[in-house]
């Protein structure tokens, strides 16, 4: 078995009763890339379930070239055994160069098993990927290995970035953080070739016996895992006025939080309130609408990637640790920046 | 050199002792258990004259000296460190700074009524942002333009007697001027402003370790209008009305601190006479013998300190030097004094029925509030390498 044998890029295209995910779609954007970058024709998606035939269209639309389906009964819930019996069976037969997984509960669980099985190496959570030379800088004596995948991802808590390629093995894996790669507009009517495969299935006793799944919709959202924090303080003025708020962070998908003033007049539960006596914070971006900024404050989300702060008091201490201010009264403020947001995506995604 | 009281602070001294153990010392226990403000208290005090007693009888006070009400505050404090803060914020913090800077109109106003006790006062300085930093304070006055009131925004936290009192002293800043090296200063005013002012609310009340009875609570001023008459004396000049009041303030908090530990004392000594292991009263060990020498040594040579601050403040035009050694030793004693008498106690001192163990954590602020120890240690080394 030679490391030419292997050719292609392929994704695993992730379904949850009997729904495309997101991330399929992000990974055949990147996939089309780095497809274009080895002078492939197709890009493969690989679509484990149960009486999934009906999914392939959305596929091909997104890009895929080619559809690798496995429909089997065993594959209707995702369980680690059957789905990496199904993926690592996949490879073994068609033999990719390139597999990218989503980095999902499911991607993180089904990607090392099917590395460990197929005996290759891994990337976790990766956040770049291209095709380039390795290793970079060549020792003497070293030979220098083209078109190889250059995976990189943060490492040590987003403290270090590694690169990391995989020249020994194939294939190449990556699981893919979501949101980080770019879908391709459908094109519409597109087709792919569907190639049905069924490895068979034998149940062993790794086989999971699934009893219940339980879809939890959580009330109180949790403001430490918030990417995007929309933040308020006294300034807002009631409970009522939050809706500025609320609507400006669901055009964000971020979370409303607030200051302990917010908590003390009742506005707004505990389990929400930034700061020393609240909950640190770090996500990418902050936005502290109407709050002064006092340290008891600014200790619980300093370390937040951008801070953008919205108050009528140019003195106030909130801005000597915003990235992006404005002066202003946030009632004509927060709801123009959400109508601009809106729009802003709106033409993003058409 | 006289080290004796005169008959008439020794008479007003038994008159504050008796109501301190009549109507105080039963109640002590509620008061910090709840955390409810001793309104009751508060309004028996005023009809025996507890809340104006250094204010001149023509202004409807007591006409005393600084020391009689220092005893009034001390000998509150032995019985409960709440009731004691009350009197303290309401005479040094707020009726003082309006008898020293006020104008005729200002005093005829609000002394009356806060030195009868009609009405209650607080003083409202600290931020956020600004504690010890005092000059770091955010609150914005602005003179409208035809000169007849200041708008008020910002706010202050840590405020004793907060949402209890009807009238406060209020510190904010009015304008920013250039030094010769054109870095910026804030210039600070003073205000008197009424608890029913548009604009004005109160936020958190705050939950101590200790005093948990008195009314700690923040103040919001959201484009709070004051009329300019209520300017407590001249522009500007707000930030040493503030440091003058609090040289008073801080002689009042060294006096409660002084009653906690003559407090805590004296119940220990009471225990340990009653107390037996190894079958005699262990007011026969040595161990207790010498701690309890150790601790009536400290507390007088805390009194001394604290009565020549009072007696400063009668006869001197500054006494900062005086104050800030009678509070910081004062403090210091008390925590120094409760802690150990809870030891003398015992596992029954880490009761709460015992009442030492509140005295120690009512102590604990007293190293802190009014300036902290190290606050009073820098006034105190300033003063020495001036």
């Amino acid at each position: 078995m030679s490391l030419e044998e292997y050719k292609g890029v392929f994704i695993f295209a992730q379904q949850v009763d009997n729904e495309i995910s997101n991330i399929a779609l992000e990974l055949l954007g990147k996939a089309k890339d780095l497809a274009k970058d080895l002078d492939e024709k197709k890009v493969t998606a690989v679509l484990l379930g149960d009486k999934v035939g009906n999914l392939v269209d959305k596929l091909a639309e997104y890009g895929a070239d080619r559809v690798i389906v496995v429909d089997d009964p065993e594959l209707k819930d995702y369980r680690t055994e059957p789905y990496t019996h199904a993926l690592a069976s996949v490879i073994n037969e068609y033999k990719p160069e390139i597999l990218l997984v989503g980095a999902t509960a499911i991607g993180r669980d089904l990607g090392p098993r099917v590395s460990s099985r197929v005996h290759t190496g891994l990337t976790a959570d990766c956040t770049q990927l291209e095709i380039g030379d390795f290793p970079l800088t060549v020792a003497p004596g070293q030979e220098q290995l083209h078109q190889q995948l250059l995976m990189t991802r943060p490492a040590f808590g987003g403290n270090t970035i590694a690169t990391i390629a995989c020249p020994n093995f194939r294939p190449q894996m990556a699981t893919v953080r979501p949101g980080v790669m770019q879908k391709i507009a459908p094109i519409a009517g597109a087709k792919a070739e569907v190639v049905d495969y069924n490895p068979g299935f034998k149940a062993n006793n790794c086989y999971t016996e699934i009893l219940k799944i339980v879809k939890e919709v959580s009330t109180a959202a949790n403001i430490q895992d918030a990417k995007i924090l929309v933040s308020g303080g006294r300034g807002v003025g009631s409970a009522e006025n939050f809706k500025l708020l609320d609507e400006l962070a669901e055009v964000l998908h971020g979370t409303v939080s607030c200051s302990r003033a917010v908590v003390d007049s009742g506005w707004k539960p505990k389990e929400l309130q930034v700061g020393q006596t609240g909950q640190t914070v770090r996500p990418q971006v902050y936005f502290a609408i109407g709050i002064s900024g006092a340290i008891q404050h600014v200790a619980g989300m300093e370390e937040s990637d951008i801070i953008i702060a919205i108050n009528k008091d140019e003195n106030a201490p909130i801005f000597d640790v915003a990235d992006y201010g404005v002066v202003g009264d946030l009632n004509k403020i927060v709801p123009e920046l959400t109508k601009q947001l809106k729009a802003a995506i709106a033409a993003k995604a058409e | 050199m006289d080290f004796l009281l005169d008959q008439k602070h020794e008479m007003a001294r038994s008159l504050f002792r008796e109501f301190a153990e009549k109507e105080v010392k039963p109640l002590a226990i509620d008061t910090d258990e709840t955390e409810t403000f001793p309104r009751e208290t508060v309004n028996k005090m005023a009809k025996a004259g507890f809340l104006g007693i250094p204010v001149p009888k023509e202004l409807g006070g007591q006409g005393c000296d600084p020391l009689t009400y220092v005893m009034c505050v001390e000998e509150l404090a032995k019985c409960c460190g709440t009731t004691s803060v009350i009197v303290s914020a309401h005479t040094s913090l707020c009726i003082d700074p309006i008898l020293t800077y006020g104008t005729q109109e200002q005093k005829e106003k609000y002394i009356p009524d806060l030195a009868s006790g009609r009405k209650l006062g607080a003083f409202g300085l600290t931020e956020p942002g600004a504690g010890t930093d005092a000059q770091g304070v955010q609150t914005k006055a602005v003179l409208s333009e035809d000169g007849k009131y200041w708008t008020l925004n910002g706010s202050k936290c840590f405020i004793t007697n907060g949402k209890e009192a009807d009238v406060y002293i209020i510190i904010a800043y009015t304008d920013v001027v250039e030094d010769k090296k054109g870095r910026k200063q804030k210039k600070f005013t003073a205000f008197i402003v009424d608890k029913d002012t548009e604009g004005f609310t109160f936020g958190t009340k705050e939950h101590k370790m200790g005093i948990r009875g008195s009314a700690t609570y923040e103040l919001i001023f959201q484009d709070c209008k004051v009329p300019a008459e209520n300017q407590l004396g001249a522009r500007g000049k707000g930030f040493p009305i503030a440091m003058h009041t609090l040289d008073g303030g801080r002689i009042g908090i060294a006096a409660q601190a002084l009653g906690l530990a003559e407090g805590a004392l004296d119940r220990t000594i009471e225990y340990v006479k009653e107390r037996k292991q190894f079958g005699r009263s262990i007011a026969m060990f040595q161990n207790t013998q010498f701690q309890l020498a150790n601790l009536a040594t400290e507390i007088d040579a805390a009194k001394l300190l604290v009565y020549r601050a009072a007696e400063a403040k009668r006869t001197q035009d500054r006494y900062s030097v005086e104050a800030a050694k009678a509070k910081l030793f004062a403090a210091e004693t008390a925590m120094d004094v409760t802690t150990k008498c809870v030891q003398l106690l015992g596992g029954y001192g880490y009761i709460r029925e015992y009442e030492v163990e509140r005295m120690m954590r009512d102590a604990k602020i007293t190293e802190i509030y009014e300036g902290t120890s190290e606050v009073q240690r820098m006034v105190i080394s300033g003063d020495l390498l001036k």
